[in-house]
């Protein structure tokens, strides 16, 4: 049966008309401010300054380059160690091999500052590992690119084991019989397969850490910060309008750019096909094993590691009895950081299921659903400042420009879950007696719940790491757990390295409760199962079953 | 699943309503920069006189904390600020934040500091000028925060501004870059991370004038002499003065007024030389032995006009950043 | 008597329906024959008002009703893949309806079991309907649509899912029931056999229009 059910077009107007004024006002009209500035030169009195400049100014270069330069390092590395541990993870069969997969999900409802700090911890001045080793890798750019790692290792690797399962377990019997060697048979065959999607995981981790603010700010130090801490500093440090117009502008092109990449590349993808896909063994011999312990403990030390080395900090922290640690800024921050994000959860969700709802019947919403994932929250919250002056400080911009940066999650996950929806469940249910309003809610969303689900724990964790947004607009008394955490991070000392690293604590702590909460208590549908199919990381980081 | 959704919501929505009520304006708020601090008992002591409560608030360092009035004027976060020096005062009226003229509170000398021990350990003779620090001897040697960041940074840049002249303090600049400047992010970063005395390489800081006195103060064991002493080389010695004013926009005004003629009360300027480690504004007020002692006050410093400073500050931090950082 | 009036419909630029003219009387099963791809589906859904024709109307009774919504017309529709809802449990499943039909929770409840006692089906009451056979999943979507009492049953090929000794015994079973509520009933299936046994006349559906079919007789 063409499953094709037109919306009434009011019906579907109805439906857009909150995220589509959400998106105009909050994401689209801000970076068109933001390009207008930079591009006109209107903070620019002393005209000076040039369009041209951050390429023509050897500092500002330096930091473009560098920028750049750190997320194409990161997409190497991550695809030079991610493809082979995906490989690890595709093709054997191992107890707990479930249970990895999906942890691997846990680094992204970390907060990116209770990362940067747990990559202190482990390789920081006074890190548990590097003053085990004695090596001093303060001002090297190897903090940053660890910390990007940590988010974006397990992003491949996911997009990796997922692209594997759609390798045709008979073309490679086929090529086996044929004469070609296991690798012969990888490079020939699985590789065709799997490049495309993770050459379109490998934009979104371009995109991740071209536009990551979070870990920059706290890793990068002088000499390896990127364009967006540069953005910040221009604009808290020295008020030049002008300079960080320009930056921002340059930034929008180039993620633009980048973005629009991607989203050609995932169109070239098309949708997953039902194959029969290559079958996992146990590991036989010492070799095996041993790779699968490799991976396991490559993956431990990149992306679990850092967690535990700042839960022991903070436990050494308390016990050694320092003082003043909850305090009454620490209770504040946290009584903000509760009410920000449940507040913002809500308008996410509600946000989310309209937007996915639209994006069932528009190709353009679809990719609209994209948009807040790929521009930086330095430029939104810049583009913010700058329209609406009289706003800034205010409770409701803060918590719409929260909801706008976080419902992209609910949306994508709701559109995946929509489209794993039979339409023949809905149409069964509107000939039984439902009407469209009934049947959403008695048949829809029962099924959905577990995408929404899904959807609302990494919105959630999204509003409680939210960082950018918080530094630029908010009020002081509305410090957050993260503001806090970099507050004391900026103050020199033990006393408030060990304060922050319990903080974080705390705020990691939060993320993680919010996403058991939200996400653990599955209950598998053997329709939203049926396909067997995951759905591509990129797409919305659902994971399959 | 109805009905955890809903509750959800409706709890949600009351904790939007709880910021309104907590919006309420009954305290004086008072924006200070991150080195501001007076014992408890007299701030107490203040509330209890004026008759409402206060609200400190920390907004990071002064130029961060002025850029932060300024970015947020149409909707003022504070009644009162501290803490805007001489550097910034210029930058501050012109974007129309103060609505009255800063009163000054404190004063200090940033300029640069050195370990006496580490000194003697690593066996160089104590430089006489800032040329000396350009020579191989001293590479490595002194750590500066960034001027772009860093108010004292700031300070000491125009100090080098002052005493050397434009051209040749850039041309210096230029020469310490090459011989291992060390450039941290902010005052507190280099005295307690770089500086030797904070565990770090660098034997000689950019800092103030007292805070000599303040390692006396703060040393655990009785200490004669201080470990530390200042340099008041020619051309990096700055008198920076910092103020306090009222807000345009912020309401309580009589009780803002109440705290301006607080902050320059005796108890307060006796108080803020060993809280906040300054020399207090009000002339009569007479000076606590340990700075007396161990923090003489620098003789001749390098302060620019300030209408100088207003127009070429960014001027001078951009270039600062081309020569050192690029 | 549902009553189906030069409808047409394009697909694409596909023209799939071309004056479509259909007429079905109360009790009597009509089969609608064709290969696939060539717009029975369509006719269906059209008929269920999931889907509005580019021209033409749809009659029931001698009323319009092609601006009736779905849920209105009183239509019950059956599907190839039986469309269970899978967060419901059997009994709740058959009872979907009735509740549609402000009856209160309780009460459709009960009247579902003894729906599901006539279809002997009641030991499978609380099951999860993805534990069923295939079967069993389309005699409980039988058992959902004709609790509704619909005034028409739209049956889109329902045993092409199943087995063929399956199919055969179905076959008879589901045309006994139907027969015994005496609704307008059109099925849907690509099996001219199907349609021998089930249909009392069998109409084809080739190149877009509407053809009487030359095998078909009595069923």
């Amino acid at each position: 049966m063409a499953a094709v059910t037109r919306l009434n077009l009011p019906r579907s107007f109805w439906l857009a008309l909150l995220p589509a004024i959400a998106l105009l006002l909050l994401l689209l009209a801000p970076l068109a401010r933001l390009g207008f500035a930079g591009f006109s030169g209107e903070f620019n009195a002393l005209g000076d300054l040039s369009l041209w400049q951050p390429w023509q100014d050897d500092y500002l270069r330096w930091r473009v380059l560098w920028s750049v330069a750190q997320a194409a390092i990161t997409c190497v590395l991550a695809l030079a160690l991610g493809l082979p541990l995906a490989w690890v993870l595709a093709r054997f069969e191992f107890a707990g091999r479930r249970l990895v997969l999906r942890l691997l999900m846990l680094p992204f409802v970390v907060p990116t500052l209770v990362a940067a700090l747990g990559v202190l911890a482990l390789w920081g001045p006074r890190g548990l590992i590097s003053s085990t080793l004695g090596i001093n890798l303060q001002d090297t750019p190897w903090l940053l690119l660890y910390g990007n790692l940590f988010f974006n290792l397990c992003l491949v690797v996911r997009a990796g084991v997922d692209a594997l399962g759609q390798v045709n377990a008979r073309q490679v019997a086929a090529a086996r019989t044929l004469g070609a060697t296991p690798w012969r048979s990888f490079w020939r065959i699985e590789w065709p397969t799997i490049a495309p999607w993770l050459m379109s995981s490998l934009c979104l981790v371009f995109l991740y850490c071209f536009a990551g603010f979070g870990l920059a700010l706290v890793l990068g130090g002088q000499r390896y910060a990127t364009v967006e801490v540069e953005i910040y500093s221009l604009v808290a440090y020295e008020l030049q309008l002008g300079q960080a117009s320009v930056l921002a502008l340059w930034m929008l092109l180039l993620t633009g750019a980048v973005a629009l990449g991607y989203a050609a590349l995932e169109k070239r993808l098309g949708a997953p096909v039902r194959t029969e896909p290559v079958a996992r063994v146990h590991p036989r011999d010492a070799r095996q094993w041993l790779a699968v312990a490799g991976a396991l403990a490559v993956l431990f030390v990149v992306c679990a590691l850092p967690i535990f080395a700042i839960v022991i900090k903070a436990v050494y922290a308390l016990w050694t009895g320092a003082s003043g640690l909850f305090d009454a800024e620490a209770l504040a921050a946290l009584w903000n950081t509760l009410r920000f994000s449940a507040v913002a959860l809500v308008l996410a969700t509600l946000l989310g299921v309209l937007h996915a709802l639209v994006a069932q019947a528009s190709v353009v919403w679809r990719a609209l659903a994209f948009l807040p994932f790929v521009v930086s929250p330095v430029t939104v919250a810049f583009g913010l400042l700058l329209l609406y002056p009289s706003w800034t400080a205010s409770l409701p911009l803060l918590l719409a420009a929260y909801a706008v940066l976080a419902y992209p999650f609910v949306a994508k996950a709701l559109s995946a879950g929509l489209d794993g929806l039979p339409a023949h469940l809905t149409q069964a249910a509107r000939t039984l007696g439902a009407s469209p309003w009934r049947c959403f809610w008695r048949v829809t969303l029962p099924l959905l719940a577990p995408a929404l689900r899904r959807g609302m724990a990494f919105a959630a964790a999204t509003a409680l790491g939210e960082f950018a947004i918080t530094l630029f607009l908010s009020r002081p008394e509305w410090a957050t757990l993260t503001t806090l955490i970099y507050q004391r991070l900026g103050r020199p000392g033990q006393a408030n390295l060990d304060a922050a690293m319990v903080l974080a604590c705390v705020l990691m702590t939060l993320a993680l409760l919010a996403f058991l909460l939200i996400e653990w208590p599955v209950r598998e549908h053997a329709t939203a199962d049926s396909d067997g199919h995951g759905s591509r990381v990129g797409s919305g980081m659902t994971i399959s079953h | 699943m109805n009905r955890r959704l809903f509750s959800l919501a409706a709890t949600a929505l009351a904790a939007l309503a709880f910021p309104t009520l907590s919006h309420a304006g009954d305290e004086l708020r008072v924006m200070v920069h991150s080195s501001f601090s007076l014992p408890k008992p007299l701030l107490a002591e203040f509330e209890k006189e004026a008759g409402v409560k206060l609200a400190i608030i920390k907004g990071g360092d002064a130029g961060e904390m002025l850029n932060k009035l300024i970015l947020t004027q149409a909707n003022p976060v504070a009644d009162v600020v501290y803490g805007i020096d001489n550097t910034l005062q210029a930058k501050a009226q012109a974007a129309g934040v103060l609505d009255s003229a800063l009163a000054p509170v404190d004063y200090g000398f940033v300029t640069i500091n050195f370990d006496k021990t580490a000194i003697a350990q690593s066996g160089m003779a104590l430089p006489t000028s800032l040329q000396d620090l350009t020579l191989p001897a001293y590479k490595g040697a002194l750590v500066v925060p960034n001027p772009a960041t860093s108010s004292t940074g700031y300070a000491f840049l125009l100090a080098t501004l002052a005493g050397l002249g434009e051209e040749q303090a850039f041309t210096w600049w230029g020469q310490m870059r090459a011989n291992g400047l060390k450039v941290a992010k902010g005052w507190s970063e280099a005295y307690y991370t770089d500086f030797t005395r904070g565990g770090g390489s660098h034997p000689l800081v950019v800092s103030y004038a007292t805070s000599p006195a303040a390692e006396v103060f703060y040393a655990k064991e009785k200490r004669t002499q201080s470990p530390t002493g200042s340099l008041n080389l020619k051309g990096s010695v700055f008198k920076q003065v910092e103020g306090v004013a009222l807000l345009k926009g912020g309401s309580h005004r009589t009780q803002a007024q109440k705290f301006i003629d607080f902050l320059r009360s005796p108890a307060v300027q006796t108080a803020l030389q060993t809280e906040m480690w300054m020399y207090p504004a009000q002339a009569s007020t007479p000076r606590v032995p340990v700075l007396q002692q161990h923090a003489a006050e620098p003789t001749h410093f390098d302060n620019l006009p300030l209408s100088a400073i207003a127009d070429n500050g960014a001027k001078w931090v951009a270039r600062w950043t081309q020569v050192v950082l690029k | 008597m549902l009553e189906l009036r030069h409808i047409h419909h394009r697909y694409g630029d596909q023209l799939l329906l071309q004056d479509v003219s259909l007429q079905v009387q109360a009790g009597e099963i009509v089969a609608l024959l064709g290969s696939s791809g060539s717009g029975k589906s369509t006719l269906l859904a059209i008929a269920a008002g999931l889907q509005r024709p580019d021209a033409g109307s749809v009659w029931f009774d001698d009323v319009d009703i092609s601006a009736v919504p779905p849920e209105r017309r009183g239509f019950a529709l059956m599907f190839q893949d039986f469309a269970l809802f899978p967060h419901l449990n059997v009994q709740d499943n058959v009872a979907f309806g009735l509740i549609e039909q402000r009856l209160p929770k309780k009460e459709a409840r009960t009247q579902a079991l003894q729906m599901l006692e006539v279809f002997g089906l009641s030991p499978l009451a609380q099951r999860k309907v993805w534990n069923l056979s295939g079967g069993e999943q389309q005699r409980v979507a039988l058992a959902r649509a004709l609790i509704t009492r619909p005034r028409a049953l739209l049956l889109d090929e329902p045993f092409s899912a199943l087995d063929a000794d399956l199919r055969v015994a179905l076959r008879d079973e589901f045309r006994n029931r139907i027969r015994a509520a005496g609704m307008a009933t059109l099925l849907v299936t690509h099996d001219a056999a199907e349609a021998d046994a089930m249909a009392d006349r069998a109409v084809r559906l080739m190149a877009g229009q509407l053809v009487p079919d030359c095998n078909g007789a009595a069923g």
